[in-house]
């Protein structure tokens, strides 16, 4: 169990993230959606200078948590590629001057640890720190990892993160293998769509988390992430988190899902929706487009909805249903087809559970 | 808490592929560090490499697996993976279960497809054969859909202390009820990118490395993967145990993203919470496989962070020396240096050293010793300040 008590996120939204402020008309531009960058005053111009965008918003979301935490007891991010676009621009240089002496910064700046070790630097924290790079897990590894320090150190605070960035190169990538749309298509009709691909998306979402409920907006009560190619592996993965965190699927007001318009992927959203009939189904892939750790966003995005009574309309995904305060969420989402996660988050207020 | 033991270990390295080879190799004082013969770069006859000495394509044939769509650090990862599994005795099922958790490491993942990367990336191609297997999770995604491991599955790149974070998370899933076996590890290849990344950053040596001597010139690059199975004291039953991960830390240094700090207090820390976490005295540690790269940097910080940590520095050696540095891959491959120096009670002979930094005047063993080694630490520190040390323990 892991308490948050401070978010903050960086996305095609604006910054900071709120519920009442989403941007549902973003042009969506080479068939992605890229962050709206704050004026990062806080990071000094020097260091500002050699970073690359991933690096940038990494630090960038961070720093309003750690400026205001400066003793938290450690850092822990997620990020499939860290900086995309240093590791291109790098490889480039290899080939296109045939290994001639080379400047090092893009290199240095191209390791995805990269994020965690500048926080480091600029915090002066010199206790746990670390970088996980699973693909579409790397920040629900993040988050176990965290989850797992504070069980054991229960007085701690840990700076937790998932980033990734859309760069020219891995979008190139990404097209090429099919993964986004082939024809423009508009965010607010993303789930109407009926083909394959879906919109490249990008974002930073920090949060401060601990063990204690004091102070808390929501707590993260359980996380299972799996390697499944078909549908009755994930029920079974899905059955067996329930049972094994004893949570009742009618207690669970509020689903999230991960719905990116890609139809080769909509029959898991909507057999693990089935299971939960009574729950209201959200979905937020046109809020942030799709990215490796897109479910970071989605954390962000739950963490405010807990006790939240003025949901906007465009998440839902059936605007008839009965609306109601949200306290129990199952956020679920899957990256491919082959990588997929449940977390649940609940408030932190353990009587609005006990009164649902 | 469950304690951790290791029941099962593989490796391949620039001393050879496989337990074997590797063993005898230390045991010889044989060094695997030479010209490079199998990635191209123009630097391959102009500096020294630990490469391991087979070609991708033998390397397929070896394993008898499809070689398209698959990198070199994958098929090294395979190779060690292998043996891990078959020296413990795991078997598929057991691989396929939700308590099987699998924890990979490397920092090149399938950047050593420069040429296929340089073309999807920069759109000069429309081959779509590679485009799943440039990232470091790849390589780990490789293995977990050969065998369908049905755990817990991770992959780190915290740089040259990669695969010590994988260890420590496999570990921490165990103590956890998260996991009840965890194979956990590492691999690296050598590839163009990190060629250039380390020679622009001015830190190879022109000749073999020679860590903790006083004119050691720098580091030499290197490929390799070791895995180990880690178990719980639940599910070891009368397996034979090579060892127990007894202690283990991440700590930072907080100093520069590409150096450590003349204090070496990220390596101070360290060494003294793993040997918290194991509950030992300092001069409970029979031998230290130490990070030493051989650059100015690092061996002088990690002399002066132990000489921190221990009132008299113990036994000491830089298997660096014999494999180069292979990155990723060098947590995990020394973590099963250290298993050999527990089972077979012996230390192995630290190579190229003449004369000792002065201002520490530390001198590693420099022959080969049978003796009681009850304790091992070993070190791993990388860039980005990401610095951790493991203790091993004969059981």
């Amino acid at each position: 169990m892991l308490y948050i008590y401070q978010t903050s996120c960086i996305s095609p939204q604006p910054f900071p993230l709120a519920i009442n402020n989403f941007n549902t008309d973003i042009t969506v531009a080479h068939h992605g959606i890229m962050v709206v960058e704050p004026d990062y005053a806080d990071i000094p111009v020097n260091i500002l200078r050699r970073m690359g965008k991933a690096v940038r918003m990494g630090v960038g979301a961070a720093l309003p948590i750690i400026a205001a935490h400066r003793n938290i007891d450690g850092i822990v991010i997620g990020t499939a590629n860290g900086s995309m676009e240093d590791s291109i621009k790098f490889l480039n240089q290899i080939v296109d001057y045939k290994e001639g002496m080379l400047t090092p910064t893009n290199f240095v700046q191209s390791t995805p640890n990269a994020v965690a070790a500048q926080l480091a630097l600029l915090s002066e924290n010199k206790l746990y720190n670390t970088t996980h790079v699973h693909r579409g897990l790397a920040f629900e590894n993040a988050l176990l990892d965290v989850m797992m320090l504070c069980a054991d150190q229960p007085q701690s605070q840990f700076l937790l993160g998932g980033l990734d960035e859309i760069s020219t190169y891995n979008h190139a990538i990404e097209y090429l293998g099919g993964w986004y749309k082939s024809d423009s298509i508009d965010t607010n009709k993303l789930y109407q769509s009926t083909s394959v691909g879906t919109i490249a998306g990008e974002g930073a979402s920090m949060f401060l988390v601990g063990q204690n409920p004091s102070g808390a907006i929501a707590k993260v009560s359980a996380i299972l992430s799996l390697h499944a190619e078909d549908m009755g592996e994930v029920a079974d993965g899905l059955s067996r988190f329930l049972i094994a965190n004893d949570i009742d699927p009618n207690a669970i007001d509020t689903l999230i899902l991960g719905e990116n318009g890609d139809i080769r992927f909509q029959h898991f959203y909507q057999n693990v929706a089935r299971a939960f009939p009574l729950s209201n189904q959200l979905r937020y892939k046109h809020l942030c487009g799709e990215y490796t750790t897109a479910s970071s966003f989605a954390l962000s995005l739950a963490s405010l909805l807990i006790n939240c009574e003025n949901v906007p309309s465009h998440l839902y995904k059936d605007n008839g249903k009965a609306k109601g305060t949200i306290n129990n969420i199952l956020l679920y989402n899957t990256f491919k087809g082959l990588q997929h996660s449940f977390i649940y988050v609940q408030s932190a207020n353990d009587m609005a559970i006990n009164a649902t | 808490m469950s304690r951790i033991f290791v029941t099962g270990i593989g490796i391949v390295s620039p001393l050879g592929m496989g337990v074997l080879p590797n063993l005898n190799g230390l045991g010889m004082g044989l060094c695997g560090i030479s010209t490079m013969q199998h990635t191209m770069s123009k630097y391959a006859e102009e500096l020294p490499f630990g490469e391991v000495k087979i070609a991708t394509d033998a390397l397929c044939d070896l394993l008898q697996v499809n070689c398209k769509g698959v990198s070199r650090t994958s098929l090294l990862s395979l190779m060690a993976f292998r043996e891990a599994i078959l020296q413990s005795n795991v078997s598929t099922a057991q691989l396929q279960q939700h308590d099987t958790a699998l924890i990979g490491a490397t920092t090149v993942g399938g950047m050593c497809l420069i040429d296929e990367l340089y073309e999807n990336a920069n759109k000069l191609s429309n081959n779509t054969d590679y485009i799943a297997s440039y990232d470091a999770s790849s390589v780990t995604l490789y293995l977990q859909n050969k065998y369908k491991i049905g755990g817990i599955i991770n992959t780190f790149n915290t740089a040259c202390s990669s695969s010590a974070n994988a260890i420590m998370y496999g570990a921490r899933l165990i103590k956890h009820g998260l996991a009840n076996r965890a194979i956990v590890g590492g691999a690296d290849s050598l590839s163009k990118f990190t060629i250039n990344g380390f020679n622009a950053l001015r830190i190879f040596s022109k000749q073999i490395c020679t860590p903790f001597d006083a004119n050691r010139m720098g580091l030499n690059l290197a490929e390799g993967a070791a895995y180990l199975v880690l178990e719980g004291e639940g599910t070891v039953g009368d397996k034979e145990i090579l060892a127990e991960l007894s202690g283990f830390s991440n700590t930072n240094d907080s100093f520069h993203p590409t150096a450590l700090s003349a204090q070496g207090d990220g390596p101070f820390l360290a060494m003294q919470k793993a040997l918290a976490i194991a509950s030992l005295k300092p001069a409970d540690i029979d031998f230290i496989n130490t990070h030493g790269t051989g650059t100015e940097n690092n061996d002088l910080a990690e002399s002066v962070a132990m000489k921190r940590v221990f009132d008299s520095v113990p036994s000491f050696a830089s298997t660096k020396s014999n494999t180069g540095h292979t990155l990723g891959a060098a947590s995990a491959i020394e973590a099963v240096f250290s298993i050999f120096n527990i089972v077979h009670q012996e230390l192995y002979p630290h190579l190229h050293f003449s004369k000792a930094i002065p201002e520490t005047a530390l001198i590693p063993v420099q022959t080969f010793q049978k003796r009681f080694i009850k304790h091992v630490m070993s070190n791993s520190f990388g860039f980005g300040g990401n610095c951790s040390s493991l203790i091993f323990s004969k059981v």
